[in-house]
């Protein structure tokens, strides 16, 4: 069994090695936070009177999949891509995705403000894992000044990698599942799929008001500033947020009231309307079938090749 | 004493839309909402269902499309009661329009909302969509079929929720403050809507203004019961009943703007000079210039915004919803911060002053629920005195000025969630009054509150020694209240004028779309059906008094006629010159002298 090989650095490397590179991927978490922000603030107002979807970037082949071929593919092909445990078979999803997201002409700012969510999740992992993955024989580590207890596992390093990759991989997945056909129809072919027809109601219904509650909720918060409230570490501080979310319950509560009392005057008797869907044909079949071949094959060769 | 209520005369007679019986309701607390609710409905009625806040409007017109259920009595329609399977069938033919349009747009865009309720009566998609499409055609949403409710205007939302109904060509429309919070021009398009609605309609609203273009019958409702049912015409003219049932908005109408002040020019805005209405050598106490602001998403807000105004300054910002009026107030309360000069009291805004603007500046919001958020009365007022630091004595002080300022004493442990719409708005200047603010700000005052909550609140607002901002398209309250005005239109200063001059200004009035010729078409018209004077004229009487037959005094109740003078308030109903030719059309109370003397009727 070999040994773990140990480079002992000086301390004064460890930022320039290792907070460093954290600094720049947070600079650059930064800096696309920014980009993204800028360039989804709205130039001239779109034509509403068409459907986002119908011309331009709405004629990919992804669009035109039958919906419930691309959950039932995307959802297989991700859990194909959870099981991956090497770095490289990874990468390559990491540029499958990458693919995917050019054939349907996806938004680069929705992608980015994707992966932005992420960003915070994934970067805990280069920071934790490094430093705390068991240290196994054969290993690489490398130690500031002396400090064992500060070894810098690289396995641990490319443990974290991988897992950025994957969870990349699938999260630029995300974007052809969800805006390559409306909310609406896509909850439809989960519950075609067999999913409780309620949950995508809910899920739909929770979509809208989730906007209605965030407008709440600030103009709450608005009135507090104006009066003075400014949160603290005190029991004034904690009697007040109290406040303000029972308030925001008990009026989300009552909101939840009118909108079904709503939804029954206009006629609702416990299912949405459905949308017309054109019935699945064999090219979609053909193309779940390729997708989840690529899928099988990075499976395959994870398992072989590394 | 005034009136009883007289049969009413239906459209219809025949025929019956709508029947309630003895119908009663009483929330799940026991509360009694209405009882007693006697009330035909015809085809083709135009009815105004007005009351007091609190007198079960809202309640009756759930009962009218089987939301809630009696707790005694019926509701017939089309002379069947609401059973499951005919409601649900009822409600495809009755509209309900709620006051909040987030209640109602639940769909994911405006065309899919718009189709719900016609797929719901069994229209396929392609022909829901049609009808969907006629329907936003018809508000003049079209453009915006694909376009999220939530990134709506509110005026644009209410209109939308308005397609949804009318995409079921709906028989009845039951509208619950169609107009509440919508700014003039937007007001004259949903008049314009429901002008033109063929089928039978049933309005809520305070706003007796636009009832008066909109309906020809009037139901009044207080504390759950129908005391009155009559015309339009009818209800507007009589000022007592209007008074006793907290309607009388007579008081918008008798007020005309006093040209008090010298015709002062207005202003031309420009970026680097503010217009000061007052002396020039008095510092300002707000002084904006080049002010700018966007909005995160990249949305220019406010743009070369330039205003100054003095310590004791009450000054209106009028434009369309949108036009930045909020925005500007955010500034002004540190709650946003944009480019430009900010000063405040002479001295310049900075992220740390801005921080500490809440102690010179205080804000009644438009909606009551997002100031207030404690369990009581008295915690509310105490909160922002808490936070500027203020012994508990002090406190308990200020509490109680602030209760009386705004005639809420004793009020102290209530809790305001349970408070009427008008005590919730006294409450909310209450707790901005406490904290003696230098500048008082008031966004939409008058929204949501019937006549005598806004004759009350006026009371209080005149009474007030503040330098006051006050962001209203209720132009009485600006004529009332203001002696300059600001007119924006997106996110500009477009003039500044003294409030006379913009009153009298159909320039300056139509500038953004503020229309307002109606309301004043129909103010005369009701001010005309309104005048009292004195008459001599043969009418009926209904009464009951002491009075000899001959050798017998004895008192019953009975009609007869005669011809006498006296002062009361009537109408020349389509008259351009009135003639005073009083038909003896309705019984009224006034003195009768001589009554106990010997008179004929038979018995």
């Amino acid at each position: 069994m070999p040994e773990p090989h140990s480079i002992a650095l000086p301390l004064w490397q460890l930022p320039v090695l290792v907070f460093v590179p954290l600094s720049v991927l947070v600079a650059l978490g930064i800096g696309l936070h920014r980009f993204v922000r800028r360039r989804s603030a709205p130039g001239e107002e779109r034509d509403w009177s068409v459907p986002p979807l119908a011309y331009g970037a709405g004629t990919s082949p992804l669009h035109r999949w039958d919906v419930r071929c691309k959950i039932v593919t995307i959802l297989v092909y991700s859990f194909m891509i959870v099981s991956l445990a090497h770095l490289t078979p990874a990468l390559a999803a990491v540029a499958v995705s990458l693919l995917v997201l050019v054939v349907a002409r996806a938004s680069l700012v929705k992608v980015l403000m994707r992966l932005l969510a992420i960003t915070g999740f994934v970067g805990m992992f280069f920071v934790v894992m490094p430093l705390t993955a068991p240290v196994h024989p054969g290993d690489t580590v490398v130690i500031f000044g002396g400090l064992k207890w500060l070894g810098f596992n690289l396995r641990g390093l490319q443990l974290a990698a991988t897992i950025a990759a994957k969870a990349v991989a699938i999260t630029l997945l995300m974007e052809p599942l969800l805006s390559t056909a409306p909310l609406p129809v896509t909850l439809h072919g989960l519950s075609r799929l067999g999913a409780p027809e309620i949950i995508g109601q809910m899920v739909l219904l929770s979509y809208r008001y989730l906007h209605v509650f965030r407008h709440e909720a600030r103009r709450m918060s608005s009135g507090m500033r104006v009066r003075g409230f400014r949160k603290r570490t005190d029991l004034q501080t904690l009697r007040a947020v109290a406040n303000f979310l029972g308030m925001l319950f008990v009026r989300s509560f009552e909101r939840t009231e009118r909108v079904f009392d709503a939804m029954r005057a206009r006629g609702y008797r416990g299912r949405f309307p459905e949308p017309d869907a054109p019935p699945m044909t064999a090219k979609d079949l053909v193309l779940a079938a390729v997708w989840l071949l690529v899928g099988t094959a990075l499976v395959a060769g994870d398992r072989i090749t590394w | 004493m005034h009136d009883q209520p007289l049969p009413v005369r239906h459209s219809c007679v025949d025929e019956t839309l709508f029947r309630l019986q003895g119908l009663a309701y009483r929330y799940p607390d026991e509360t009694l909402a209405l009882s007693d609710i006697h009330l035909d409905i015809a085809p083709g009625d135009r009815i105004a269902l007005v009351g007091q806040n609190g007198s079960g409007k809202t309640t009756l017109i759930k009962h009218l499309c089987g939301l809630l259920r009696p707790t005694a009595g019926q509701v017939q329609y089309k002379k069947h009661g609401f059973s499951e399977d005919y409601l649900e069938r009822c409600r495809l033919e009755i509209g309900l329009l709620f006051q909040d349009p987030d209640d109602q747009l639940f769909g994911h865009t405006l065309l899919e909302d718009a189709a719900f309720g016609p797929r719901q009566q069994g229209l396929t998609q392609p022909d829901a969509e049609v009808a969907a499409r006629q329907a936003l055609q018809q508000v003049g949403l079209s453009e915006m079929a694909f376009k999220a409710p939530h990134n709506l205007s509110f005026g644009q939302k209410k209109r939308a929720a308005l397609a949804g109904l009318l995409a079921m060509q709906p028989e009845v429309l039951l509208l619950d403050e169609p107009t509440a919070n919508l700014d003039p021009h937007q007001e004259q398009v949903f008049l314009d809507l429901l002008s033109g609605f063929a089928g039978t309609l049933i309005c809520i609203s305070h706003d007796l203004i636009f009832l008066y273009d909109l309906c020809d019958r009037a139901v009044v409702l207080d504390q759950g019961r129908i005391e009155h049912d009559y015309t339009m015409r009818e209800l507007v003219s009589h000022r007592q009943a209007l008074r006793e049932h907290g309607l009388d908005f007579s008081f918008r109408l008798v007020a005309d703007i006093p040209p008090d002040e010298p015709a002062l020019p207005s202003f031309e805005i420009s970026g680097d000079t503010p217009a000061v209405a007052a002396e020039p050598d008095q510092p300002s106490l707000v002084d904006l210039r080049r002010y700018t602001y966007r909005y995160p998403d990249g949305t220019m807000a406010l743009c070369d915004v330039a205003l100054a105004f003095q310590a004791g300054e009450r000054m209106a910002i009028v434009g369309e919803n949108g036009a930045g009026k909020t925005t500007l107030l955010s500034c002004l309360l540190g709650l946003r911060h944009g480019q430009g000069k900010f000063l405040f009291d002479g001295r310049p805004v900075t992220r740390r002053r801005r921080k500490t603007l809440w102690r010179q500046v205080g804000m009644v919001f438009q909606d009551n629920a997002d100031q207030l958020f404690c369990p009581s009365v008295r915690e509310e007022i105490a909160f922002g005195l808490h936070q500027l630091g203020y012994a508990p004595s002090e406190v308990r002080q200020r509490v109680a000025e602030a209760l009386s300022l705004v005639h809420l004493e004793g009020f102290e442990d209530r809790v305001p969630l349970h408070m009427s719409g008008g005590e919730r708005k006294r409450l909310s200047l209450a707790c901005v009054l406490a904290m003696q603010p230098k500048l008082l700000i008031l966004d939409e005052p008058t929204a949501g509150l019937d006549p005598r909550g806004e004759e009350l609140l006026l009371s209080i607002l005149r009474q007030l020694d503040v330098t006051l901002l006050l962001v209203s398209h209720d132009m009485f309250f600006v004529g009332e209240l203001t002696r300059r005005t600001l007119v924006m239109h997106l996110g500009r200063i477009l003039e500044d004028a003294p409030t006379h001059v913009f009153l009298q200004d159909e320039r300056l009035g139509n500038l953004n779309g503020l229309a307002y010729a109606y309301r004043q078409r129909s103010g005369r018209a009701i001010q005309a059906l309104q005048h009292e004077h004195e008459h001599d004229h043969a009418h009926r009487h209904l009464h009951d008094h002491s009075h000899r037959h001959g050798e017998s005094t004895h008192e019953h109740l009975h009609e007869h006629e005669h011809r006498h003078p006296h002062r009361f308030m009537h109408s020349h109903p389509g008259e351009e010159e009135p003639t005073h030719d009083h038909r003896p059309l309705r019984f009224h109370d006034h003195e009768h002298p001589d009554h106990d003397a010997d008179h004929e009727h038979p018995h």
